[in-house]
């Protein structure tokens, strides 16, 4: 950091107050320092400051935090676990590497499956999945709105279920 | 000077790197990578904890929920700031969350019931005189507290900056402010200090 104008008093200029403490903290380059040095010599209000500041990163110092538990990673592993755990018991099904492979086409063919499932409109054509999951169309003669709300939150639903799944890799419990 | 500058902004970009591309691997499920992030940065974020909050027991119970999310959003993790950045965003919120839950409503009590926590322990090793003792107990206890009266912001703003000896760029990202918000923070916190700690010199 430069000291580009030393001509005023650090501490008038609020800007450049910080430079004092940077001065202090032995941040500033050579040049700057030298400077600075120069105009504390003359002014006793950054003397004051420098000294000040000294005396506080001195008592500061002293002020050591403890070392930490030895069972702190311990525990924090358990916490850890248990949320993996969790998240074993509820993919147990899907652990296979196959079904971990075609994932997202599992996760899109029942996205359109519930939601077919959940528009249930009286007049309700078969759900024409054609050659790619994604290119999946559902068409429905009559569809009221609450339907297509309960769908779209499905929809969101499943995604995150697709998302957190993917997430969750088998290399990934620690 | 210039190389020595230069080579400590290597380091940083080094250290930035390592730190991310570590979580980047823990993304992609290696465990092992995690326990070296934690190896690393767990006294850090213990001992700001423990500055924040002034509990040893709290400190360790917040760490361990940062640590935890940082587990938790390893499958979302971009590099797009420092990793200790990132971290000590989490350990901040959690920190100022605790304090103005009320976590620290005992606070003046625990600083009593802690205050001869550590000191004791590593004054002892080195055998001082009970006179000594005092005299540091003492010292330490008028730190924590002229500490403790700081505003939230500006502890931790005080903390990052002195003992975590973080940029004023850095203090920012992470309080979420300007930089020259921070410089503001920090003076007054100082002077703060500077006022109550005189007596030390």
């Amino acid at each position: 950091m430069k000291v580009k104008v030393m001509m005023n008093c650090p501490l008038k200029t609020p800007e450049n107050a910080h430079l004092l403490l940077d001065y202090c903290a032995r941040q500033l380059e050579l040049e700057s320092m030298s400077v600075l040095e120069r105009h504390i010599a003359v002014c006793s209000a950054c003397r004051n400051f420098t000294s000040g500041q000294r005396t506080v990163w001195q008592a500061m110092d002293t002020w050591e935090a403890a070392p930490v538990s030895p069972d702190f990673d311990r525990l924090l592993f358990r916490r850890i676990e248990v949320q993996v755990s969790w998240w074993d018991l509820l993919l147990r099904p899907f652990t296979t590497v196959t079904l971990r492979r075609g994932l997202s086409a599992a996760a899109m063919t029942c996205l359109l499956l519930v939601a077919g499932i959940l528009l249930e409109s009286p007049v309700v054509s078969p759900v024409p999945v054609t050659t790619g999951v994604m290119q999946g169309v559902v068409q429905v003669d009559t569809v009221q709105p609450e339907q297509v709300e309960r769908a779209l939150d499905a929809m969101e639903v499943l995604d995150q279920f697709s998302q957190h799944l993917r997430a969750e890799r088998p290399g990934s419990k620690l | 000077m210039v190389e020595r500058v230069k080579t400590g902004i290597s380091v940083a970009v080094a250290t930035l790197d390592f730190d991310a591309e570590l979580m980047l691997r823990v993304k992609e499920g290696d465990g092992a990578s995690f326990g070296v992030l934690l190896e690393k940065h767990r006294t850090p974020v213990v001992n700001f904890l423990y500055r924040m909050v002034q509990n040893h027991a709290v400190a360790e119970e917040l760490a361990q929920e940062v640590f935890l999310r940082v587990y938790r959003s390893r499958g979302t993790y971009e590099p797009t700031a420092r990793f200790t950045t990132w971290m000590f965003r989490i350990a901040t919120h959690l920190a100022l969350n605790a304090l103005r839950d009320g976590k620290n409503d005992r606070l003046q009590e625990r600083l009593d019931d802690d205050s001869g926590e550590l000191p004791v322990k590593q004054v002892f090793d080195r055998r001082p005189s009970v006179e000594q003792s005092m005299v540091y107990e003492a010292k330490m206890d008028e730190v924590r507290r002229a500490i403790s009266v700081l505003p939230e912001k500006q502890r931790a703003a005080v903390l990052m900056h002195k003992y975590e000896e973080m940029e004023y760029s850095q203090i920012a990202k992470v309080l979420n402010c300007s930089e020259s918000a921070v410089k503001s923070l920090l003076f007054r916190a100082y002077e703060t200090l500077r006022a109550r700690l005189a007596h030390m010199a």
